[in-house]
């Protein structure tokens, strides 16, 4: 017999009681759509993460100070950062040195990060200019006071793309704003579009003694080279800082990658972890069938004896049970992502939370829900099929 | 010239129902020849092992003892699906109680049969038709048996047993549950299928009944007499 005519009977057998037939796939429905939904979410964040930390530059190591904020007590210094760009593999180095101070702009005044950097700080920390230019290599190292401003600082000073080549004033002084960065967007621990950013000397000259760097970006060229290089860093920032073997590192090396990484496998486990639970309703949902596939081999007994006497052998009964099973289930699953999506969609408008869906959860979704069909639509199924036809025609 | 081989031939057919600690003997040693043509009536009363002469010839139980060919196919050795096959090509049914699968169309109905011979839909659908009209119910095709009379059930049943063309219509009180008329019109319409060319054996308690068939055997205690 083939499997068309068994779908057909078996959409023919939903037809007849369709109350029922909902109801039973109103358990798989709701298990599917919990899974598309709740692995929507799980992917989406994933997916979330990964741009957020993509945003803030990858192939980037970032070298700390074991220490203080930068300044006079820092293990890292403007020097060691100049060292840094000998090594091979190194496509850029920003220093960071960081304070904050009040920046003025006709009569508007905000309190900012004032980030004293060098001319790689665009490249490294991944920013786009939106009007004028970054700092520049000259500016740098003449200690010009010029100064760029983060997206956010010039909204709210008011400043905008007329406003280059105006003067602000940082922490009273008077510097000559050379550029405004393009946003882009939270990275979930401060607002990197809330800062000024100025040549790395004049920090040091008004703001903080010494010349301690809190941080040095630095970016590789390629992906491959980022374990070479970072352990040429290591060795170089040693050798400088005069470390004995036995001593520990005065700094550390933080891989932009490995918290990407880092950071995807947890939410990659967060989102195993929302579909598990999910599934465990799709499993429920499979029970419910199994629950009326038994009741309704028990009513159709006699349907069965039938169509045994008129030469259905095994085999079709059970195929005929299974199809049913399988349609019940599969239909269940078919709704059920469509119910996902579109609930998932509304949360997402309502929400503000960000959905991601691959054809491959769907199918997996599908499949799974076929599964759960066959897993609870055999037992009933082989129990129709053993039938006995004698008592199966007598049965009332 | 030879004899033709009879369709059903019966040799030391006994079934006995194991009872936990006591076997029941339902048929002993029961001999039996059916020729192609005939129209035999199985006459007895309730309890003489009627049903189960009709469960074996029928092929839907085995014999405990003996041998049973139909057809030319010794069906005493064959399992569960094999017995299927043979149910399927050789023997059509009629029953008391009708038997029309519920909430199911006269044709879809009297189309089962087909289905499980691998008959593709249009051609079931075709011969389905041509059955139903043949027994004058070209205008319920379409009913279930939920809006049919009883006699028009049994006519429905009928065509269901006759769709497959079978060797063997097997008629198991199929009056059983009609008014006096409707019985007569499946009686009649049971020698009319005869005279076409049909074998028919009838089994029924009411000797009435069996005076429709060409011959009739009488079983009591398991045993069959002339």
């Amino acid at each position: 017999m083939k499997i068309l005519e068994l779908i057909r009977l078996a959409f023919s057998r939903l037809r007849t009681g369709r109350l029922r037939a909902a109801l039973t796939m109103l358990g798989v429905i709701i298990g599917v759509a919990s899974v598309v939904a709740l692995v929507g979410v799980g992917q989406g964040t994933t997916a979330n993460i990964t741009e957020r930390l993509a945003n803030l530059g990858t192939n980037l190591l970032t070298i700390s100070a074991a220490g203080a904020n930068g300044g006079a007590s820092s293990t890292l210094t403007t020097a060691d950062a100049d060292a840094l760009r000998a090594i091979d593999g190194v496509a850029g180095v920003a220093p960071e040195t960081q304070t904050q101070a009040t920046v003025g702009a006709d009569g508007e005044t905000t309190t900012t990060s004032i980030i004293g950097t060098s001319a790689d700080y665009a490249t490294v920390r991944a920013y786009d200019l939106w009007q004028g230019t970054f700092l520049t290599d000259t500016a740098v190292e003449q200690d010009l006071r010029v100064a760029v401003l983060g997206a956010t600082t010039a909204d709210d000073l008011g400043l905008d793309a007329t406003s280059i080549g105006s003067e602000i004033t940082i922490g009273g002084l008077p510097f000559r704003l050379i550029g405004i960065l393009q946003p882009k967007g939270g990275a979930g621990f401060a607002d990197p579009d809330d800062q000024v950013m100025v040549p790395i000397g004049i920090v040091h000259k008004y703001f903080v003694a010494g010349d301690g760097v809190r941080t040095i970006g630095v970016s590789v060229a390629d992906e491959s080279q980022m374990d070479a290089v970072q352990a040429e860093i290591t060795s170089v920032l040693r050798t400088r800082h005069e470390l004995a073997a036995a001593n520990d590192d005065d700094f550390s090396i933080f891989d932009q990658a490995q918290l990407l990484e880092t950071a995807s496998s947890i939410s990659g486990t967060l989102t195993m972890l929302l579909g598990g639970i999910a599934s465990i309703s799709l499993i429920v949902g499979g029970i419910g069938i199994m629950n009326i596939m038994l009741v309704s081999v028990r009513e159709r007994t006699r349907e069965i004896g039938i169509r045994k006497a008129v030469g259905a052998r095994r085999r079709d009964i059970l195929a005929q049970f299974l199809i049913e099973a399988l349609t019940l289930s599969g239909l269940g699953g078919l709704i059920g992502i469509v119910l996902g999506l579109t609930v998932s969609g509304l949360i997402a408008r309502l929400g503000g939370i960000t959905f991601a869906f691959s054809p491959t959860t769907l199918a997996v979704a599908f499949l799974f829900s076929l599964a759960v069909g066959v897993v609870f639509g055999v037992w009933p199924a082989r129990q129709a099929a053993r039938l006995d036809p004698i008592s199966a025609l007598r049965y009332e | 010239m030879e004899a033709p081989e009879p369709i059903i031939s019966l040799r030391g057919i006994s079934r006995t129902y194991d009872m936990g600690h006591v076997t029941v003997p339902a048929l002993r040693e029961v001999d039996l020849d059916v020729h192609r043509g005939e129209f035999l009536a199985i006459v007895g009363p309730s309890g003489s092992g009627k049903s189960t002469m009709m469960n074996i010839v029928g092929c839907l139980d085995r014999p405990t003892e003996g041998t049973y060919r139909l057809a030319g196919t010794p069906v005493e050795e064959l399992d569960d699906d094999g017995l299927a096959r043979v149910r399927s090509r050789t023997i059509g049914f009629v029953f008391q109680s009708y038997n029309l699968l519920p909430r199911t169309t006269a044709l879809e109905n009297v189309a089962t049969p087909l289905l499980y011979q691998g008959v593709s839909r249009a051609e079931r659908t075709r011969r389905a038709t041509e059955a139903l009209e043949r027994l004058g119910l070209g205008d319920r095709v379409t009913h279930e048996p939920s809006e049919l009379s009883g006699g028009q059930q049994q006519r429905v049943a009928v065509a269901r047993a006759l769709v497959t063309d079978p060797a063997l219509i097997l008629a198991d009180e199929p009056t059983g549950n009609l008014d006096q008329a409707s019985g007569h019109e499946v009686l009649e319409l049971l020698r009319e299928l005869n005279r076409a060319g049909s074998t028919i054996v009838l089994i029924t308690h009411d000797t009435e009944v069996a005076a429709s068939a060409g011959r009739q055997v009488h079983i009591r205690d398991g045993r069959l007499s002339a």
